[in-house]
């Protein structure tokens, strides 16, 4: 039994970053990595094929004795939470140094260990009150790093927000596990699907992790909060802290009873998510909100999956196949999503320190001075494009292998199979327009502004902490033959009547063709370099557009790259466009403005609760102070229930 | 028998996505005219050889394939429309709004209550996709013409709708309806020409000024 | 036969034929405009000249200019290895192997546009944001037209699903496919292969800026990508399950004639549209994809 120890070292590794963070930066970065290691050799250990984890302790905590557990979901996100977390720590060192952010930097390390320890305490508890402690923890500690650099009027209002949609989910939790243990008379967390009474509780569990997950449209806060928090903590929050909504979702809809509907809506808004949440990606020109958006996207690819898995395991018969397929597929893309996006957000925030913008009309031609930072984004984007040979490919494989059997059986969840498949088509497509305009108008061409022209490459650390994870992406994409006892052992915690199907996924031949693909490509590219070194080569202005100076200002911009696609959106992006057109033969100036406005949160949230506020103001008035109307009030409040007795004790 | 029918009436619901994707004028008043044809034959094929049901059979396909088109391409030509439709849903949007109606149509016609005779064709999801092909027409489009257009189809669907019930009723109805039709749109297009003498626009959403 | 003399001899073949078809194209639209036309074998020889040539690189353009190309071409070559042909299964089937083979075409498409953005350019600027706008659809239709067939037969292994005879959808597969091919390869209505200054195109114009053997490897991929969409339209429609080796390979190259003709005809007799309503005919695609699989979904339950 090694998962233990791995997990008390964890422990340690954290306490000890959390105590010491702020004086000894070395300290704390070898604690917090060795925290890492810890996890995630507990999380391996455990997907590899050891027992369940479960320890108990006599040590009560809120009048609950702790009792924790570590089993095959669980140990995916463990395993997530840990690399990210520590590729975050090495990355920040370099990223938010001392150097730089006197104030803030020890801080941040401080919240950044106490991040991770909530987020393992969220995952490993096996108590309710326990799991919603951790995650009131896990809240104010991602509000404390967003607003690390609160100098900002953005950065604080970003965090606010944060904090009142993450506590209006927490609502929903609190009644939700509230409920769970009125009615199952502990606060224990457990399998229980033989409750069948428990299954409406499923609603306020999609709602409560729903917020968490960014799940359209109650994705309002994670825009603004992964754009304005610094990259490395975007980095954790888009692909780690997210996931928690995802594990939350996959866990509860795992251990207690769901309700028919309950995989047909959550497919659907898994649906609604992946297209919306890249379209809205598509239009955006702040590097790091796009890549937010992108996130909302992901959470709706993984959320098809699940439902797809949900309704399979309603199903049965061969849905139990085709469900473990679309799961094993969405907690792959959890894995892989994390990967991917903190690398991008990684180099994103290289960009944002090397140039001081996220403006990608202001940026461009950075490849040459960031040769490692524009790799990285290629990389990346290859993979978020879920592009062969890499790793996104392989979890969207998964999934869409699990739609088509649902199609092929032509059993009732075929109709919904049917636009889930074509939607996620849709999505990657988009997915690889929003990357191309993204990697290109940054990394490529010429400079829009003078910033981008004094920019520097980053150091060794944010570096390394790139390479690490650009392998990860790699690694999983050329042999996903070795993730196959691990999803199974994931998904099979899930449900237990899946632990003797087969679900009949070709992950060897697969990873042939993938480690083919990718040598063939090696070997191509460097044929033709070699071609092309030999015949010769000049650098020369190509094609001039037949002007006779062109500018760097003339080049396409984001705006107009992505305009035609998200022209498609108009009706839910809503863009404000002004426009003055150069007028007179002499023209003065002309001006062109596009906004796209955060829809949901400006067009739908806003007025609501403006209204809702209207509302209540109004109502406050009936507290005046007055004592005559106060008892006014008692008298009519009695009056009325007198006339309910009487009109009741007719009937 | 039935295959053929079939045939026939999945043209006429490929025509209502012809009509709701076509940009331009003569297009669309093509689609519903081959439409209006397609449909006309069905008696025939569904009856046996019967003087009447031949008789309205041509009267259908010379009304709807050949004077009502005639007579919109006339009002058309005289009141010099443009020819491009100017939507007010995108041609894409209705497109897909036409296709979603379709495939609701035949999954909402396995739902009901059929007679076994009728339950192997494709009469009513083609009768249901054609109404709601109709109102589509008949929202999203601005120019008076488009719109009886939209009105023609939705009659076709009314029509198909009637063929479930050529045993029982005599086409007498089909054939009044057919009527009050011709006569419709013989009244619309001498509307149509006068409304553009003395307005110079055919835009439904400018007529609205013309209210009191 | 073992995969590892197979899979050069495909290649062989297919790379070998693909330029065939771009000169039976501009031979068939040269005979239909009463002209001479090119000789039938000239993108051979333009490829011969183009990759004996030196390169001229954009001062501000990186590696991946050069690589990109390259990409696109390992990918697209990759993905014909996927496509069986008739009753020869492909050297390399396994299930799932059609979603492999649409990701491929994908990642083509990355490595194109992204060296096509490389020199900054608002030409390819525009180019690329019409290929991967447009893509979307073509995307949706192509993930609905393999729907279909794997519905027809219940696989999701391309070896499988091209086999057997076509249903009864196969008019309306057929149909909203060649519409797919026309523009994926950015033949007439959708784009014109012949325009190569103009602001009205997509795919030439990302080529715009390339010269030597980058030109010639995207000139090569474009031709194989071609042979792919014909091949695929070939097999998903015909029936060639039950015919034998020598008989089915005649009926498939018979079958890609008879596209390349119809794509030359197509091109004879259309104008290319105006970039508003190309939108509404990928539509009209996916549509007729998605109604060849409703068909082909009711005629299964049936």
């Amino acid at each position: 039994m090694i998962v233990g120890p791995c997990i008390a070292l964890a422990a340690l590794g954290l306490a000890g970053g959390i105590v010491g963070g702020r004086r000894w930066p070395r300290v704390w970065l070898a604690l917090t990595l060795m925290a890492a290691t810890g996890g995630l050799g507990a999380a391996l250990v455990l997907l590899a094929g050891g027992a369940d984890w479960v320890w108990r302790s006599a040590l009560p905590v809120g009048g609950e004795v702790i009792h924790l557990r570590l089993d095959g979901v669980s140990a995916v996100f463990l395993a997530l939470m840990s690399v990210v977390g520590g590729a975050g720590a090495v990355y920040s060192r370099e990223y938010w140094s001392d150097r730089e952010q006197r104030r803030s930097a020890g801080r941040g390390r401080r919240w950044w260990s106490g991040l991770m320890a909530s987020m393992g305490w969220v995952l490993l508890s096996a108590n309710g009150l326990h799991f919603l402690l951790g995650w009131e923890a896990f809240t104010v500690c991602a509000f404390f790093l967003v607003t690390l650099d609160g100098r900002m009027k953005a950065v604080r209002r970003a965090g606010w927000l944060y904090l009142a949609a993450s506590h209006a989910g927490t609502v929903c939790l609190f009644a939700f596990f509230a409920l769970l243990a009125h009615s199952v008379g502990s606060w224990e967390l457990g399998p229980m699907r033989e409750h069948v009474e428990l299954a409406p509780l499923f609603w306020l569990v999609l709602a409560g992790f729903g917020v968490k997950a960014g799940l359209f449209p109650l994705h309002v806060w994670l825009p603004s909060a992964h754009a304005n928090a610094p990259s490395h903590v975007s980095a954790i929050l888009s692909g780690v802290a997210i996931k928690m909504g995802v594990y939350g979702l996959v866990r509860f809809s795992g251990w207690l009873p769901v309700p028919a509907a309950a995989g047909w809506v959550v497919i659907v808004a898994g649906m609604v998510s992946a297209v919306l949440g890249i379209a809205f990606a598509l239009a955006q020109d702040d590097l790091k909100r796009l890549l937010a958006y992108c996130s909302v996207e992901n959470i709706g690819v993984i959320l098809i999956g699940l439902g797809a898995a949900m309704l399979g395991a309603a199903h049965g018969g061969n849905g139990l196949q085709w469900g473990r397929l679309a799961l094993a597929g969405a907690l792959l893309h959890v894995w892989n999503h994390g990967a991917f996006k903190a690398l991008l957000f990684f180099s994103a925030g290289s960009v944002l320190h090397a140039t001081g913008t996220r403006e990608m009309s202001r940026l461009g031609g950075l490849w040459r001075a960031m040769p490692w930072t524009a790799g990285a984004f290629a990389l990346g984007s290859v993979a978020v494009a879920a592009l062969p040979p890499l790793n996104g490919f392989v979890s969207e494989w998964l999934i869409y292998l699990g739609l088509f059997d649902a199609v092929t059986t032509q059993g009732p969840a075929a109709a919904v199979a049917v636009p889930a498949a074509i939607v996620l088509g849709v999505a990657g497509a988009l997915a690889l327009a929003t990357f191309i305009k993204a990697g290109t108008i940054v990394f490529m061409g010429a400079a829009r502004t003078r910033r981008p022209a004094h920019a520097h490459e980053c150091g060794v650390l944010m570096r390394g902490a790139m390479c690490g994870l650009a392998a990860i992406c790699l690694g999983l994409g050329l042999a996903p033959q070795l993730l196959r006892p691990i999803l199974l052992r994931a998904t099979a915690a899930w449900h237990p009547a899946w632990g003797g199907v087969d679900p009949g996924a070709p992950l060897v031949p697969l990873g042939t063709a993938s480690l083919a693909v990718a040598m063939a490509l090696a070997v191509g590219v460097v044929l033709v370099f070699a071609h092309v070194r030999r015949n010769g080569l000049n650098r020369s202005v190509t094609w001039d557009c037949g002007y006779a100076t062109p500018g760097a200002r003339m080049q396409y911009t984001s705006g107009s790259f992505g305009d035609l696609a998200a022209r498609w959106f108009r009706w839910i992006l809503r863009p404000e466009r002004r426009l003055r057109r150069p007028r007179g033969p002499l023209p003065d100036g002309a001006v062109l403005v596009d906004r796209h406005p955060e829809t949901m949160l400006d067009r739908v949230l806003r007025p609501a609760s403006t209204g809702v506020l209207h509302v209540s103001t109004a109502v406050r008035r009936l507290q005046h102070g007055r004592l005559q109307s106060y008892i006014v009030y008692l008298v009519a409040g009695i009056a009325v229930l007198a006339l309910m007795v009487l009109l009741g004790g007719s009937q | 028998m039935t295959a053929t029918l079939n045939v026939l009436v999945g043209l006429a619901m490929g025509l209502n996505l012809v009509a709701l994707g076509s940009s331009r004028l003569p297009g669309l008043i093509r689609a519903v005219a081959l439409q209006g044809a397609v449909l006309g034959v069905m008696p025939v094929l569904m009856h046996a050889m019967d003087w009447r049901v031949t008789l309205v059979a041509i009267a259908t396909v010379a009304g709807k394939g050949l004077v009502i088109p005639t007579l919109l391409r006339r009002a058309m030509r005289a009141a010099n429309i443009e020819r491009e439709i100017d939507p007010f849903i995108g041609f894409v949007p209705s497109l897909l709004l036409g296709a979603g109606g379709t495939i609701a149509a035949v999954a909402l016609a396995q739902a009901l209550p059929l007679l076994p005779e009728h339950a192997g064709t494709l009469l009513v999801p083609g009768s249901l996709a054609s109404v709601l092909t109709g109102f589509v027409l008949l929202i999203g489009r601005t120019k008076a013409i488009s719109q009886v257009c939209g009105y023609l189809i939705l009659e076709n669907g009314i029509f198909l709708f009637g063929l479930l019930l050529i045993h029982a009723t005599p086409l007498l109805v089909e054939a009044g309806i057919l009527l009050d039709l011709t006569v419709g749109v013989f009244v619309i297009g001498i509307i149509v020409d006068r409304i553009q003498r003395a307005f110079d626009t055919l835009d439904t959403r400018k007529l609205t000024v013309l209210r009191e | 036969m073992t995969p590892y003399l197979e899979v050069p001899l495909r290649l062989v073949v297919l790379l070998g034929l693909a330029p065939l078809l771009p000169g039976i194209i501009n031979k068939v639209k040269a005979w239909v405009g009463g002209r001479r036309g090119p000789p039938v074998l000239q993108l051979y020889y333009d490829l011969a000249r183009l990759w004996r040539k030196g390169v001229v690189m954009s001062t501000l353009a990186s590696p991946g200019f050069i690589a990109g190309p390259a990409v696109a071409w390992v990918a697209v070559v990759a993905a014909i290895v996927l496509l069986p042909l008739g009753p020869a299964e492909a050297p390399f089937a396994f299930r799932g192997d059609v979603l492999l083979m649409i990701y491929l075409l994908a990642l083509a498409r990355f490595g194109t546009t992204w060296a096509a953005m490389e020199t900054g350019s608002a030409f390819e600027g525009m180019g690329v944001a019409r290929e991967v706008s447009y893509a979307v659809i073509a995307e949706a239709a192509i993930i609905a037209a393999v729907l279909s067939l794997s519905v027809q037969t219940g696989s999701v292994s391309l070896s499988a699903m091209l086999a057997p005879a076509p249903g009864a959808g196969a008019v309306l597969l057929a149909a909203g496919l060649f519409t797919v091919l026309l523009a994926e390869n950015c033949r007439v209505p959708f784009d014109d292969p012949n325009t190569h200054l103009e602001l009205t195109m997509i795919h030439e114009v990302m080529a715009l800026d390339h010269s030597g053997p980058p030109l010639a490897v995207i000139l090569h991929g474009a031709a194989v990508k071609l042979l792919l969409f014909s091949l695929l339209l070939v097999e998903a429609v015909l029936p060639l399950g039950g015919v034998s080796a020598p008989v089915a390979l005649a009926i498939i190259a018979a079958g890609v004639f008879v596209v390349t003709i119809g794509v030359g005809l197509v091109e004879s007799l259309l104008a290319r549209f105006a970039f508003r309503s190309v939108p509404l005919l990928l539509t009209t695609a996916f549509l007729m994809c998605l109604f060849a699989l409703l068909m082909a979904w009711k005629g299964g339950a049936a």
